[in-house]
């Protein structure tokens, strides 16, 4: 126990799987304390085995899996979500990093909204695109790209000086500067930036697909709560936070494998 | 044989192609004081070095021997005009800003921590600048050859992290040389070394040297590495700097321990600590080692 409060030593493999059985255990445990003793109903909470039970039947029901469908949605929008805040957030951001100028014309247009309510954005957004497909996809994007494009940037200006320098009196223009010097130094910062794009895409899934959607874990879960199928609901919205750690996970995970020399630097 | 190697002999024995100047004239800079007001930090240095041959240019630390250095490499942090007046001429050229005549390498070294060894030493050769002057072939022949010369051929697919700092500064060493530049800007590149691999660094510096004299320009700290590597010898006072001694050694190097020890190098020390002492009493600090 010495090491209990260390920030520098990690616990063993055996030591995290038995905390973290402790604690999520626990929350189980006392999720079906208070629905099995009758503490709250299940008009308030269902009950954890209820919650399984309509996972079960949205996972495979009549030859159908409505969950699996929904999740292709969902998973489709944020993807192309996805490749639109790449291709337009990355370039803006690098480039307002590398010219304080255009840091300087773009920053009051974007930086406000990382702190504006994009939510309210979406009736406008339904107005200008109608509410079909442009509509929830441009909604994913404005959403995560307010804050990638800052953080892009900072992460540009986060790399030293001294990699410019020496770039440029190696004869570096000063394109190449950016391109040779200081992007590859950001880059890791840069997927960080990336990462935390996704998890807001898939915190504001559910509200693009508020309206209008046919289908996807959105709609799912509006749908159920329609019903008051608070099963279904809290089924969805695990299914949401799973799929989201996964990704997560997921891109941590390519993160050290692209830059291994991030974390010994 | 070479017993008497002196500045005149060795211009003698480089090819014209080699010759080169680099002059500094009444050089100021100033800089932002904290409280308003301006602080000079370099006071009017006058200084020309006309062959190829190490000159070191010795100061205590914040004398303004980076600012200098810095300044004949063109390069500079960004926002700071330097020099606050005066110019810097090579071959007679004055410039300003960035020039691909004088390559540097760095106080603290930056290689990169990405790039594999032989990347890092070949890493000029991603720019459009050196591409175009030196075909592919021959570019990679000297990676290869510098490489070779500094002892990492071995090590060329490591990276940084995996190597020693004595390793990591002969990769900076090694990419400054594959440029093959006719001027070497070197700001105590051996201060971060332990005494043993500072003198290793010293003599392979001396080693790649004579395989292809330039100008250099090396800036110290270290009263003993000044004497043991320079043709010549420019003390620098402090605040602002100025220069306070310059002379010529003309010992063949390496220079052994005897060396050290006997009258002449004694009395160079000596002589080079009572100046700095004179003209700036118990400001900044120097180093001696023995
Ligand atoms: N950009 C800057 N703005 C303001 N002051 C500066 C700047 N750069 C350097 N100085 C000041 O100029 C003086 C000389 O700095 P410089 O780095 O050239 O010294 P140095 O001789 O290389 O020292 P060291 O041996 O420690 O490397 C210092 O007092 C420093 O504080
Ligand atoms: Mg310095």
């Amino acid at each position: 126990m010495t090491d209990f409060w260390n920030p520098y030593v990690q616990p063993g493999p055996r030591m995290r799987r038995q905390l973290v059985l402790l604690s999520v255990g626990g929350l189980l445990l006392l999720w079906s304390a208070l629905s099995g003793f009758g503490i709250v109903g299940p008009n308030r909470l269902p009950a954890p085995w209820d919650v399984l039970s309509a996972f079960g039947y949205l996972a495979w029901h009549d030859g159908e899996s409505m969950l699996a469908e929904a999740t292709l949605w969902s998973v489709g929008r944020l993807l192309a979500a996805g490749v639109l805040v790449v291709a337009i957030g990355i370039p803006v951001g690098v480039a307002m990093g590398a010219s304080p100028r255009i840091n300087a014309a773009l920053s009051p247009l974007i930086d406000p909204f990382r702190s504006a309510p994009v939510v309210a954005l979406l009736p406008i957004l339904v107005m200008w695109l109608g509410i079909g497909e442009a509509m929830k996809i441009a909604f994913l994007f404005i959403g995560a790209v307010v804050y990638l494009i800052p953080m892009v940037r900072d992460a540009i200006q986060a790399v030293p000086q001294s990699h410019w320098i020496g770039a440029r009196d190696l004869g570096a223009s000063p394109w190449e500067c950016i391109r040779q010097a200081v992007l590859p130094m950001a880059m890791p910062r840069i997927a960080d930036a990336l990462i935390v794009a996704v998890s807001v895409m898939w915190t504001y899934i559910t509200v693009a697909e508020y309206v209008n959607a046919k289908v996807g874990l959105g709609q799912l879960i509006q749908n159920a709560r329609r019903f008051s199928a608070w099963d279904q609901v809290f089924a969805g919205i695990i299914v949401i936070i799973v799929l989201a750690l996964v990704t997560y996970q997921l891109m941590r995970y390519l993160k050290t494998r692209l830059f291994p020399w991030e974390t010994h630097q | 044989m070479n017993e008497t190697v002196s500045q005149t002999d060795k211009t003698a024995a480089t090819p014209s192609e080699h010759m080169v100047s680099l002059s500094l004239n009444q050089i100021i800079q100033d800089y932002p004081a904290p409280g308003g007001g301006v602080t000079r930090v370099i006071g009017g240095v006058d200084l020309v070095f006309e062959r190829p041959g190490i000159n070191m240019l010795l100061g205590p630390s914040g004398s303004g021997k980076s600012t200098l250095l810095n300044m004949m490499g063109g390069v500079r942090p960004l926002n700071v005009k330097t020099p606050t007046s005066g110019t810097i001429s090579i071959d007679g050229q004055p410039c300003h800003g960035p020039h691909d005549d004088a390559v540097m390498v760095f106080q603290r070294y930056a290689n990169r921590p990405d790039l594999s060894v032989y990347d890092n030493v070949a890493f000029p050769f991603r720019f459009k600048l050196w591409r175009e002057r030196v075909p592919e072939k021959e570019w990679r022949a000297r990676v290869a050859h510098m490489l070779d010369a500094v002892g990492l051929a071995d090590k060329k697919a490591l990276h940084p992290a995996q190597l020693s700092g004595g390793q990591n500064q002969r990769v900076a060493l090694a990419r400054a040389l594959v440029l093959q530049p006719r001027i070497l800007l070197m700001d105590e590149p051996f201060g971060a070394l332990d005494a043993q691999t500072r003198e290793e660094m010293q003599h392979l510096l001396i080693k790649l040297y004579r395989e292809r004299p330039c100008l250099i320009v090396f800036v110290t700290h270290d009263v003993t590495e000044a004497l043991m590597l320079g043709d010549r010898v420019v003390v620098l006072s402090t605040q602002p700097a100025n220069v306070a001694d310059d002379f010529a050694i003309h010992a063949p190097r390496p220079r052994s321990l005897d060396w050290q020890r006997s009258p002449e190098a004694v009395q160079l020390s000596e002589r080079v600590l009572d100046q700095l002492h004179r003209v700036s009493p118990g400001k900044g600090s120097l180093r001696v080692t023995v």
